[in-house]
C-alpha cells in the first residue's frame, strides 16, 4: 500500500468502440508519470477515469484512501455519489483548453473551489492563492480576467487553480498542446518545478524531451492497452516497435 | 442530483398554483348589524347610464345613481366593479359580482339564466345611420345590411332578428367610428344612449334614422339565480323608491323625463354628459392614466416578469434534465404557452377557472396568466443560453467538487445570463405592452383608463395616442437600461 495511485483492470467502451482494454497503473507518492501514445489511444479517457469525468465499465481506481471499484460499485446512489466525491477530492485537473471560468478574475478562479466547496476561510484561501500565483509566475495578475491573459498565462492559472484545492495528485491532459509554440516553454517550466517540489503528477503529453527529463515512470498506450511501461529509458530506448515508430514520428514533428 | 431536479419540478408546478388560493368568494350574507357588501358590475363607459364624471373622475350615471339609491334603501354596502359589457355576465356567473347594473334588458334567454328586479327603465331602440344615408329608416331596412353591436347586448339580438349581419364591437363609440368610415351600415341601440352620444360628441356625421321597432324594452338589475334573497331586497327597495318619487327624480335629473315607469314618456331630453374640449379631456385624463401606470401596468410588469423568469428557469432546467417526465412536462407547458394567444390564456384563467372552483381576483389572475406566458418564452431563451455554455465549464466545476446546484448557480447561469439578456429584454418590452390586456380582466391599468374616458368623451385618437406615448416612454426607459446591463455582464470578455 505504499503506492499513492493504484488503477486495476480499467475497461471503457463508447458504444461499440472499446477505448480502454484493461489498464493497470500504479504510482508512488512524489513521482511524475508521463502517459504517451498516438491520438485516440485512450490517454484522455484514462485520465478522466481517475476523477470519474468518465465512468469506466469495469476495474477499480484508488487514490490515497479513496477507492472505487467500477465493476462492483457501492450499493445505493448516495453511497456511490459519496465515493465519487471522495475520489475526486484527491486529485486536481488541468485541461488541455484550461476551462478557466471566464466571468471570474484570476484570484476568484483560484479561491472558487477552496471557498465554495471546501468551505475554507476566505482570507486564508486568498493568501494561499497569492502564493500559488507567485509560484506560477503570475503575481500581480490577481484581478485580470482570463480573457486578458495570454494562452501560456491562462494555462498557468489553470495549474494554480487545480493546486489551490491542495489535491494529492495533479492530473494534466496535454497542458501545452493548445498553445502557440513560443508559449509552451513557460508552462512546462512550471510543471517541471512541481515535479521537483515533490508533487505527484500524471501527465498526458506529446513533449517527449520534457517527459524524458521529468518523468519517473512512462506509460505508452496504444489501442486502449499499455504497450510499454518503464522508467524514462522507454523514451530513449524503447523495446516495442510501436513505441519506436511513435517516438520517431513525434520527434521528427517536434 | 435528481432530487434537486425534482425540487425544480415542484417549483414549476407550485408557482403555477401560487395564485390559485381561493379568491374572494361571493360576499357573505350580512351578519348581525354589518351591512351586506354587494358587488355591482357596471361598464363605466356607457354614458349617461354608467360613466366617469369628467370633473371628479368618479363613477356616475343614471344606473349608478339608481343602484346607489336602492342600496341605501336596502341597507347594502356597495362595491363597484367596472368591466366591459361582455365581461359582466361571465363575472356574475363566476361569483365575482352580485348584481349587474348596466341597462340590462330583460329577455327570455336571460330570464332563464338570471333573476331580474322590477324594471327601472322603459326604453325604445333606435336605428343609427350615417347622416347622409336615407335608405335605412327602420328595423325592416336592416335585412342584409351590416350593423355594429356589442356581442352580448340585447340590441345585437334585435338587429340579428331583423336580418342584419353583425360586426361585433366592444362598445358604442367604436361602432360609431365604423359607421362613419362606412364599414357598417347601421347600429341598433338604446334611444337615450344615442341621444347622449349625439349631445356629447357633437358628431353630425351620424343620425337617428328611425325607431328599432315599436317594442318597449325593460331594463332591470340582474342577479344570479342563486340569490333570490338579494333580488327580493332590491324589489322592495325599488317599490319604495318609486313610491316616494326618488327614482322619478333621478330620471328627471338625467333625462328631463321619467323613464322609470311603464307607459311613461320616451320623449327624453339628454344633456351632454361631457362638455369639455379635447384638450381639457387630455389634461384631465393624463393623471388617472399615470396612476393606472403606477398602480396597474408597472406592478403587473414587475411581478409577472419576476415570477415568469423563475418559471422559465425551472422549465429550462427541466427541459435539460435527464428525467423524461420533467422534460416532457416542460415541453408541454412551453408548447401550450407558445401555441395559444395570451388573450385566450388570460380569459381561461379569469373566466374559465372559476367554473372549476378556482376563483382569482383580477390582479392575481392577470399576474398568473402573464407570468405563465413570460415563463413559456423565457424557458426557450434560457435553455438556448445554458446550452451555449461550453461543456468544459461543467467539467471544470465538477472537478473542483461542485454539485449540480453550485455549478449552475456559480458557473453556468452567470455565463448564460450574458447570452440571455438581449432576448429577455425583448420579452420584458413585450410584457410591458401586454399588460394592457389586463384591462379585459378588470385590472384598472393605464389603457383601461384611456378606454374609460374615450368611451365617455369619444376622443379616441388623442386618448389612445396618449396611452401609446406612456407605453413608449416606459419601454424606452427600460431599453436604456439594457445597454449598461449588457456591458456589465460582458465586462470579462476581452
Ligand atoms: N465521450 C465520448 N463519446 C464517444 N467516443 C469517445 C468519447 N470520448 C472519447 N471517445 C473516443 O475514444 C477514443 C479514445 O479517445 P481519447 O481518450 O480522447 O484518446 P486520446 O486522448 O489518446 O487521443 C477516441 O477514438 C475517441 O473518439
Ligand atoms: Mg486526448
Amino acid at each position: 500500500m505504499s503506492e499513492l495511485i493504484e488503477v486495476r483492470g480499467l475497461e471503457k467502451s463508447f458504444g461499440e468502440q472499446h477505448v480502454l482494454r484493461g489498464i493497470d497503473l500504479t504510482a508512488t507518492a512524489g513521482t511524475a508519470t508521463a502517459v504517451l501514445g498516438p491520438s485516440g489511444s485512450g490517454k484522455t479517457t484514462l485520465l478522466r477515469s481517475l476523477n470519474v469525468l468518465e465512468t469506466p465499465d469495469a476495474g477499480s481506481v484508488r487514490i490515497s484512501d479513496a477507492q472505487l471499484d467500477f465493476g462492483a460499485p457501492p450499493a445505493g446512489k448516495a453511497a456511490y455519489r459519496r465515493a465519487v466525491k471522495a475520489l475526486r477530492a484527491r486529485s486536481g485537473m488541468v485541461f488541455q483548453s484550461h476551462n478557466l471560468f471566464p466571468h471570474r478574475t484570476v484570484l476568484q478562479n483560484l479561491i472558487e473551489g477552496p471557498v465554495q466547496v471546501q468551505r475554507r476561510d476566505r482570507e486564508e484561501a486568498v493568501a494561499d492563492a497569492r502564493t500559488l500565483l507567485a509560484q506560477v509566475g503570475l503575481a500581480g495578475r490577481e484581478d485580470a480576467y482570463p480573457a486578458q491573459l495570454s494562452g501560456g498565462q491562462q494555462q498557468r492559472v489553470g495549474i494554480a487553480r487545480a493546486l489551490a484545492l491542495r489535491p494529492e495528485v495533479l492530473l494534466l491532459d496535454e497542458p501545452t498542446s493548445a498553445l502557440d509554440p513560443e508559449l509552451v516553454g513557460e508552462v512546462l517550466e512550471v510543471v517541471r518545478d512541481l515535479a521537483e517540489q515533490g508533487w505527484t503528477l500524471v501527465i498526458v503529453t506529446h513533449e517527449v524531451r520534457f517527459a524524458r527529463d521529468v518523468a519517473d515512470q512512462v506509460l505508452f498506450l496504444d489501442g486502449g492497452r499499455v504497450v510499454e511501461r518503464g522508467g524514462a529509458e522507454v523514451l530513449t530506448d524503447p523495446r516495442e516497435e510501436r513505441t519506436r515508430r511513435f517516438l520517431s514520428r513525434v520527434l521528427e514533428a517536434g | 442530483m435528481p432530487s434537486f431536479r425534482l425540487l425544480l419540478l415542484a417549483l414549476v408546478v407550485c408557482s403555477g398554483l401560487v395564485g390559485l388560493a381561493p379568491g374572494v368568494g361571493p360576499a357573505a350574507a350580512a351578519e348581525g348589524d354589518q351591512p351586506r357588501v354587494v358587488r355591482v358590475g357596471t361598464e363605466g363607459v356607457y354614458p349617461p347610464f354608467s360613466y366617469r364624471d369628467p370633473e371628479s373622475n368618479e363613477l356616475t350615471g343614471f344606473d349608478v345613481d339608481v343602484v346607489r339609491a336602492v342600496a341605501e334603501e336596502a341597507g347594502w354596502e356597495l362595491r363597484f366593479v367596472e368591466a366591459p359589457f361582455d365581461s359582466l355576465f361571465p363575472a356574475l356567473d363566476s361569483g365575482r359580482l352580485d348584481v349587474v347594473a348596466n341597462q340590462v334588458t330583460i329577455t327570455p334567454e336571460r330570464e332563464a339564466r338570471y333573476l331580474f328586479s322590477t324594471p327601472y327603465t322603459y326604453s325604445r331602440g333606435v336605428v343609427v345611420t350615417a347622416a347622409d344615408d336615407d335608405e335605412i329608416t327602420s328595423l325592416e331596412d336592416l335585412r342584409g345590411r351590416t350593423t355594429a353591436q356589442t356581442a352580448s347586448s340585447n340590441w345585437a339580438k334585435v338587429a340579428r332578428e331583423a336580418g342584419a349581419r353583425i360586426q361585433y364591437v366592444q362598445d358604442f363609440g367604436p361602432g360609431v367610428e365604423l359607421l362613419v368610415q362606412g364599414r357598417v351600415d347601421a347600429i341598433v341601440n338604446d334611444n337615450i344612449a344615442v341621444l347622449d352620444y349625439l349631445a356629447t360628441s357633437g358628431n353630425d356625421e351620424v343620425k337617428i334614422a328611425g325607431p328599432a321597432g315599436e317594442e318597449v324594452l325593460e331594463q332591470a338589475l340582474a342577479f344570479t339565480r342563486a340569490d333570490a334573497a338579494l333580488r327580493e331586497e332590491a324589489d322592495a327597495a325599488i317599490a319604495a323608491l318609486t313610491e316616494d318619487g326618488t327614482l322619478g327624480q333621478i330620471s328627471e335629473d338625467y333625462f328631463g323625463a321619467d323613464v322609470t315607469v311603464e307607459g311613461g314618456t320616451t320623449d327624453v331630453d339628454v344633456r351632454a354628459s361631457d362638455s369639455r374640449t379635447r384638450w381639457e379631456v387630455l389634461q384631465d385624463t393624463a393623471w388617472p392614466m399615470f396612476v393606472g401606470l403606477l398602480r396597474g401596468t408597472l406592478p403587473l410588469t414587475v411581478a409577472s416578469f419576476a415570477i415568469g423568469l423563475a418559471l422559465g428557469l425551472g422549465a429550462a432546467l427541466a427541459r435539460l434534465s435527464a428525467i423524461r417526465l420533467l422534460d416532457w412536462t416542460a415541453r408541454f407547458y412551453i408548447s401550450v404557452i407558445r401555441g395559444t394567444p395570451l388573450l385566450v390564456q388570460l380569459f381561461i384563467v379569469f373566466y374559465g377557472l372559476p367554473q372549476i372552483g378556482v376563483d382569482l381576483d383580477p390582479y392575481p389572475a392577470a399576474i398568473l396568466a402573464l407570468s405563465l406566458n413570460v415563463g413559456g418564452y423565457a424557458a426557450e431563451i434560457m435553455r438556448a443560453a445554458i446550452l451555449s455554455v461550453p461543456r468544459g465549464q461543467y467539467e471544470a466545476a465538477t472537478v473542483i467538487g461542485m454539485d449540480y446546484g453550485q455549478s449552475m448557480r456559480r458557473v453556468v447561469l452567470p455565463q448564460a445570463a450574458r447570452t440571455a439578456v438581449p432576448p429577455l429584454s425583448n420579452s420584458l418590452l413585450s410584457l410591458i405592452k401586454d399588460t394592457s390586456l389586463a384591462s379585459l380582466v378588470l385590472v384598472p391599468e393605464l389603457f383601461r383608463e384611456a378606454q374609460v374616458t374615450a368611451a365617455a368623451t369619444f376622443e379616441y385618437l388623442p386618448l389612445y395616442a396618449l396611452a401609446a406615448l406612456y407605453f413608449w416612454i416606459v419601454c424606452y426607459l427600460v431599453s436604456l437600461a439594457q445597454g449598461p446591463l449588457e456591458r456589465r455582464l460582458s465586462r470579462y470578455v476581452a
